[in-house]
């Protein structure tokens, strides 16, 4: 018999009703502010969210009940539909770009040398920088006049308008994502590369193969697990990137970077369309749960 | 959001794989393979290209009232505190700093206060329906913030919260991913250890306090450390919640005087201010680590 087993025969044999137990009452007292909270913070906003979706909200408080009425708008929306083209467009941007920089980073910091944890220290910084000190130094940098313009003219390239074109635009918010946040991705990716057993490496070099070779069949397949975690990670962070954009480019130029997440914001606050705004919010909900879901199966679909 | 957690769970595994990998890699040395120097120039580059972002910020801010002329800017010859006196002379600045440290300070005791109770009671606990909230409570992770924005303004609004700090507080503390880490860390405490001190006539709240809490002090420390940080980069919740700019916290108030007509080196020497927590939070927590592997290490 395991202690698994003890522990179970153990409680089976308390005839105990769950709120007569003191153990029960107690433990409730310990989760009851967690409760409150969740209900009062996460779970109750979440459902008024959804509610306000199919709601007008007057400047007085008074709501008003107006059925799909706001989801036929926001489908007949141009700006809807660039906000999602916005989205999207950013996300297949930013997503190879983080993730093949990170891949790089990891592989380059996978081992062991003087100064490696000077070197990690400083890749790591920007993932604990406040995003409107990033944005900020950003927008200098890439700006007209700004050290990456000057870099370009002084080799003979033309000046790039980081953040006064459609696209580019887009890049350039995906560049300043891939600084901020490739020093995480890079750790998540090192720590898998760590748990591949090393005579995985010494077998394969024993059989002549090279450094290419090694890191295409042996580091990416073990890396699966990791690689698509940051993957998918990337994927909800592009969806609901914001701040950068506030700060960086308040949606601009002439919509080129308004998201959805800034279209919430913009129709909630700038003009106080909260039922409308709402609306908006369930459409990123549905699309966080869509990636999530589709996570789930492709998770369940390596184990098997 | 989900990313503070994730992030302990890497650095502890990849520390706790150091030991390893520094003796293959001594045993490589002492063998066949030697280590190429050459690989410090990709890292130095890149290392200068990551950190020249901070660089420049703080080139800038020394610089005040002079044009920027590049490259001369970038490797200044005279430098001036005066835009960091100008940055935190000012009253502004100083209350919003003081709005930061308060909003932090105060929601890092309050999660690991929660979330120690509550992670307590999940993972040492039998009770009708543990299973069920638990879990709900880890599915709120998935709710994006930008739909629960303006059902929490409604809320804060209605219960006269907006521009106060309890009301910048209170929604922020609903914290699914500490409450989690915490439960999965003191699943690991030994049940013989409670069961010892209930028998020596220990009540619930003296275990709690004396016994469990203790033990948490590692994974505080990294909660701590994050949830800190996280409150302290925090922008849109405090964008919305706190109105008057004296109310401002810093990241707001810094995005503020961006977009009014503040000289750069103001701007940047602002800019450079937000950063010194974080700088001292970031060191702070790297020699955490190193003595979580030392205590790993001894065990």
């Amino acid at each position: 018999m395991t202690v698994a087993d003890l522990r179970r025969t153990r409680s089976g044999t308390t005839p105990q009703r769950w709120w007569k137990a003191r153990g029960a009452i107690i433990a409730y007292a310990f989760i009851a502010p967690y409760v409150v909270l969740f209900l009062a913070f996460r779970i109750g906003p979440a459902i008024f969210g959804t509610f306000l979706s199919l709601a007008e909200y007057g400047l007085a408080g008074d709501i008003t009940f107006v059925g799909l009425d706001n989801f036929s708008r926001l489908f007949n929306d141009p700006i809807f539909w660039n906000a999602l083209k916005v989205t999207v467009l950013y996300t297949v941007i930013a997503i190879p770009l983080t993730v093949a920089i990170s891949i790089g980073m990891a592989v380059l910091c996978n081992r062991t040398l003087r100064g490696m944890s000077a070197y990690r220290a400083v890749f790591f910084l920007p993932v604990v920088t406040s995003s409107v000190m990033s944005g900020i130094v950003w927008v200098w940098i890439l700006g007209e006049e700004g050290p990456l313009n000057w870099l370009l003219t002084s080799v003979g390239l033309p000046a790039v308008p980081w953040l006064n074109h459609d696209i580019v635009v887009l890049l350039s918010l995906a560049v300043v994502s891939a600084w901020t946040h490739f020093g995480y991705d890079m750790l998540i990716l090192l720590a898998g590369m760590l748990a591949i057993p090393t005579e995985y490496y010494e077998a394969a070099e024993v059989d002549g193969a090279n450094a290419w070779e090694r890191f295409r069949h042996i580091t990416l397949p073990l890396l699966k697990p990791a690689l698509f975690f940051v993957i998918v990670l990337e994927i909800i962070r592009s969806f609901q990137v914001f701040d950068t954009i506030y700060v960086m480019t308040g949606g601009g130029p002439v919509r080129s970077s308004y998201s959805l997440t800034f279209m919430i914001y913009d129709q909630g606050f700038g003009y106080f369309e909260f039922g409308y705004a709402s609306a908006a919010g369930v459409v990123l909900l549905v699309i966080t749960l869509a990636v999530s879901l589709v996570q789930r199966r492709l998770m369940r679909g390596g184990t098997t | 959001m989900s990313a503070p957690v994730n992030l302990d769970e890497t650095l502890e595994r990849s520390t706790a794989q150091a030991p390893r990998a520094t003796s293959a890699g001594r045993a490589g040395r002492r063998g066949r393979r030697r280590r190429p120097r050459w690989i410090h120039v990709p890292l130095v580059v890149l290392a200068f290209a990551t950190a020249f972002p901070f660089y420049a910020m703080v080139v800038l801010a020394l610089q005040p009232g002079k044009p920027i002329d590049l490259p001369g800017s970038l490797l200044p010859s005279n430098i001036s505190f005066d835009a960091f006196s100008a940055a935190l002379g000012s009253d502004r600045t100083a209350g919003w700093a003081w709005n930061s440290a308060v909003y932090s300070i105060v929601s890092v005791v309050l999660v690991l206060l929660l979330a120690s109770m509550a992670g307590y009671a999940f993972a040492k606990k039998r009770f009708f329906g543990r299973e069920v909230i638990f879990w709900v409570f880890v599915a709120t992770m998935m709710i994006p913030g930008h739909l629960t924005l303006i059902p929490l303004f409604i809320t804060i609004s209605e219960l006269n919260g907006l521009d106060t700090m309890w009301g910048l507080i209170v929604p922020t503390l609903a914290n699914a991913q500490a409450m989690f880490l915490m439960r999965q860390f003191i699943q690991e405490i030994p049940d013989e250890l409670i069961d010892a001190a209930r028998i020596d006539g220990a009540g619930e709240l003296r275990i709690y306090w004396s016994i469990i809490l203790p033990q948490t002090k590692p994974i505080m420390a990294t909660l701590g450390t994050f949830v800190f940080l996280w409150h302290w980069n925090d922008f849109l919740w405090p964008l919305v919640s706190m109105r008057s700019p004296e109310n401002y916290v810093l990241t707001v108030g810094l995005n503020s005087i961006q977009e009014q007509n503040v000289p750069l080196a103001t701007v940047m020497a602002a800019a450079a201010v937000t950063f010194v927590p974080t700088l001292l939070v970031f060191l702070f927590l790297q020699r955490f680590f190193v003595r979580g592997v030392m205590m790993s290490g001894l065990k």
